[in-house]
C-alpha cells in the first residue's frame, strides 16, 4: 500500500521542479485543455493535434535518446509497427481499436528486444547507424510485401457514426484523446526520471565503466530503456492510424520520421522533460506555418530551407536546445539576484 | 554462367563507384569525428554541376569533372567554416542534427533554384554506349565512372599515406592538439578534409550522372549507402571504404538480380550483421 502511495506521489508530484516551471506547466495544461473549445478552425485543430502527437513521440525517444545518450534514429519502426498492427487488424478483421494498441506494443518491443543486444554492443555513431539501417530494412520490407499494403498503403474504413471502438469522432475528440495520451507519457517520464532505474540510466549515459563497477548491469538497463521507447513509440503510431486513417510506410516508417522525432527532443533540449514538448511546440507549428505561407506559390523548397536554416542555427548555436538556453538565462537572473 | 560473370562485373563497377562516395566520408569522420548527413547532397550538387556543364555549356560530360570538383571542394570548405566548426564543440546529437539542416538546406536550395524534376544527360561521348566483352555487356559510363573511380581512390590514398600533407592529415586525425603543438595547422587540416570529401563526393557525382537520373532528392540514398559502406568499413578507414564499396556494389546487385525491389534491405542487413559480429567494421580503427 504505502509502495502504491509512493509511486503515485513520485508520478504526479512535480515538486522537484521550480515554482515557474510548474506554473508554465500548468497554464500550458489549461490552454491546450480548453484550445478545441475556443478554436474552431480544423487547421489549427490539425496543427495542436500533430503536435501532441509529435510532443509524444519526442517523450518517448528522450528516454533512450535524453536520458540514456544513446543516438537511436530508427524510432519510426516502432511507430510503424503500431501503425501497421492498428491499420491491418481493424481493416482486415474488424478488431477494436482498443485491443489493437497492446498487439502494436507487443511487436515493436519483441523486435526491438531481438535487435538490442547486438546493436547496443555499439556505441556512438555506430550504434546511431545500425538503428537506422535496421529501421530501413523494415521500411523496404513493408514497401514490399503484400499483406503490408505495399507502397500503395493501408486505407482504414470510415464509420458512418461517432463510434468509441474504432476510435471514430470528430476532431475534438482526437484531440483529447491524444491529449490524454500525452499526459500519460508525461507522467510516466515524470516517474521514470526520478525511479531506481531512471537514475541507473543517467548513470550509464554519464559514465559507462563507473555504473558498471558500482553494479550496474550497463547493457540490460539500455536495453529496457529501448524498450520502453519502443512502446512508447507503437502507441503514437495507432494513434496516427487511427487520426490520418491512411498509411503507408512512407508516412510511417520513414527515415525522415526518425530524425524528426530525434530532432524535436534535441531542440527542446534532451535529458530534461520539458525538451521534447518545447521542441514539438517549435518545430510543428514553424513546419506547419512555412509550409502554409509559400503553398502555391512557385518556391517549391523554400519552406524547407527556412526550416533548415533554423535547424542548423540550434544545432551549432546552442546545442543543449531551447531548454539550455532558458537554463542559461535562469542561470544569469540567479546570480544578478543574489 | 554469364549471368554470374555479368552481375559480378556491374557490382564490381557500381561498387567502385560506391567507393569513391564513401571515401570522402571516412576521411571526414577519420579526422574530426562527426558524420556527415550531407555527403549525398554533395554527390547530388556534383551531379548537378555535370549536367548544367554538359547541357548549357555544351561540354563533354567527362570534362566537366573538374568543374564538379571545384564546386565540390568550395562547398566542402564553405560547409567547414560556416557549420562544422561551430558543431565540433557540441554533444554528438547536434552534430548529427547539424548535418542533417544542411542536408535538408542544400536538396531544398536546389530544388528551388531548379526544380523538382528529375533530369538526364542526354548527350555526351559515353551516354547510352555500352561495352561488349564475350556475353558481358557493361554501361560504357559505368566503366569509366568505375576506372576514374579507381584512379582518383588511388591518388587520394597516396596523398594520405604518401605526402606530408597526408601525414599531417593523419596527425589531426589520431590526436588533434598535439598535432597543433608539432606546427600542423589543425584548422586547416580539417577543412582540408571536408574540401576532399566535398570533391570525391563531387566527381563521384558527376560521374553518375551520365548514367543516373538527376533529381535534388537522389543524395539521401547515397548518404545512406556510404553510411553502410563506411561503417562496414570502419569509420576513418581509407582501406575499408574500398573494400566495402565493392562488397556493398556486389550485394546490391546479385539482390537487385532477384528481389530488386528490397535491394537496400540488403544492403543495410549486411551492415547490421557485420557489426553484429565485428563492432568496428572490418578496418576500423
Amino acid at each position: 500500500m504505502r509502495a502504491v502511495v509512493r509511486i503515485l506521489k513520485d508520478t504526479f508530484s512535480l515538486n522537484d521542479l521550480s515554482r515557474g516551471e510548474r506554473i508554465a506547466f500548468a497554464s500550458f495544461l489549461v490552454v491546450i485543455f480548453l484550445f478545441p473549445l475556443f478554436v474552431r478552425i480544423s487547421y489549427f485543430r490539425s496543427v495542436t493535434i500533430k503536435f501532441l502527437l509529435f510532443a509524444m513521440y519526442g517523450l518517448g525517444w528522450n528516454l533512450i535518446g535524453g536520458y540514456g545518450g544513446q543516438v537511436d534514429l530508427g524510432q519510426a519502426k516502432n511507430v510503424g509497427f503500431g501503425a501497421y498492427a492498428t491499420a491491418i487488424m481493424m481493416t482486415w478483421w474488424g478488431i477494436p481499436f482498443w485491443l489493437t494498441v497492446p498487439v502494436g506494443i507487443m511487436i515493436a518491443v519483441l523486435e526491438s528486444f531481438a535487435v538490442a543486444y547486438p546493436m547496443f554492443r555499439l556505441r556512438g555513431h555506430y550504434f546511431a547507424i545500425a538503428t537506422l539501417c535496421v529501421a530501413l530494412v523494415w521500411q523496404q520490407l513493408f514497401l514490399f510485401w503484400d499483406w503490408t499494403g505495399g507502397a500503395r498503403g493501408i486505407e482504414l474504413p470510415i464509420k458512418p457514426i461517432p463510434n468509441f471502438a474504432y476510435m471514430q469522432f470528430r476532431a475534438v475528440g482526437y484531440h483529447y484523446f491524444i491529449l490524454a495520451l500525452f499526459l500519460a507519457e508525461f507522467f510516466f517520464m515524470n516517474w521514470f526520471r526520478k525511479s531506481r532505474m531512471g537514475y541507473q540510466l543517467q548513470a550509464v549515459r554519464d559514465n559507462e565503466d563507473a555504473s558498471a563497477s558500482l553494479g550496474i548491469d550497463v547493457t540490460w538497463t539500455k536495453v529496457k530503456a529501448y524498450l520502453i521507447t519502443a512502446a512508447m513509440g507503437a502507441v503514437g503510431g495507432s494513434f496516427y492510424a487511427v487520426y490520418h486513417l491512411y498509411i503507408d510506410p512512407r508516412s510511417v516508417m520513414q527515415l525522415d520520421l526518425s530524425i524528426l522525432i530525434a530532432m524535436t527532443a534535441m531542440v527542446g533540449g534532451a535529458g530534461s522533460i520539458w525538451g521534447p514538448i518545447l521542441g514539438a511546440a517549435i518545430l510543428i507549428p514553424l513546419d506547419m506555418y512555412l509550409g502554409a505561407l509559400f503553398a502555391g506559390k512557385g518556391f517549391y523548397g523554400i519552406d524547407f530551407m527556412i526550416y533548415a536554416f533554423i535547424i542548423m542555427i540550434i544545432a551549432s548555436q546552442e546545442p543543449r536546445g531551447i531548454w539550455g538556453i532558458v537554463e542559461k538565462i535562469r542561470g544569469r537572473a540567479r546570480v544578478s539576484g543574489s | 554462367m554469364d549471368l554470374a560473370v555479368q552481375i559480378a562485373t556491374s557490382g564490381i563497377l557500381m561498387g567502385l563507384v560506391f567507393g569513391l562516395t564513401a571515401l570522402g566520408l571516412t576521411l571526414i569522420f577519420g579526422v574530426m569525428d562527426i558524420v556527415n548527413f550531407a555527403h549525398g547532397e554533395f554527390l547530388m550538387i556534383g551531379m548537378y554541376s555535370a549536367y548544367l556543364t554538359s547541357t548549357f555549356l555544351f561540354l563533354e560530360p567527362i570534362l566537366s569533372l573538374p568543374i564538379a570538383a571545384g564546386v565540390g571542394f568550395a562547398l566542402g570548405i564553405g560547409v567547414y567554416y560556416l557549420l562544422v566548426k561551430h558543431l565540433l564543440s557540441g554533444p554528438m546529437v547536434a552534430q548529427l542534427f547539424g548535418t542533417f539542416g544542411l542536408m535538408l538546406f542544400l536538396r531544398y536550395f536546389v530544388m528551388f533554384i531548379l526544380g523538382p524534376d528529375p533530369r538526364t544527360i542526354l548527350h555526351g561521348f559515353l551516354v547510352g554506349k555500352t561495352l561488349s566483352i564475350g556475353a558481358v555487356a557493361v554501361d560504357l559510363s559505368m566503366v569509366a565512372a568505375a576506372g576514374f573511380s579507381t584512379g582518383l581512390f588511388i591518388l587520394v590514398s597516396w596523398m594520405i599515406e604518401g605526402t606530408k600533407l597526408g601525414r599531417a592529415l593523419r596527425a589531426t586525425s589520431i590526436d588533434t592538439e598535439a598535432a597543433g603543438y608539432m606546427g600542423i595547422n589543425t584548422e586547416w587540416m580539417r577543412a582540408l578534409a571536408w574540401g576532399i570529401g566535398g570533391a570525391t563526393a563531387g566527381i563521384a557525382g558527376g560521374l553518375l550522372a551520365n548514367f543516373y537520373y538527376i533529381t535534388p532528392t537522389v543524395g539521401m540514398l547515397f548518404t545512406m549507402i556510404a553510411f553502410a559502406t563506411v561503417a562496414l568499413g570502419g569509420f576513418g578507414s581509407v582501406r575499408g571504404a574500398f573494400v566495402a564499396g565493392l562488397i556493398i556494389g556486389l550485394i546490391m546487385m546479385v539482390a537487385g538480380q532477384y528481389l530488386s525491389h528490397i535491394k537496400l534491405a540488403f544492403v543495410y542487413f549486411t551492415y547490421f550483421l557485420v557489426v553484429v559480429i565485428r563492432p568496428r567494421g572490418f578496418f576500423g580503427w
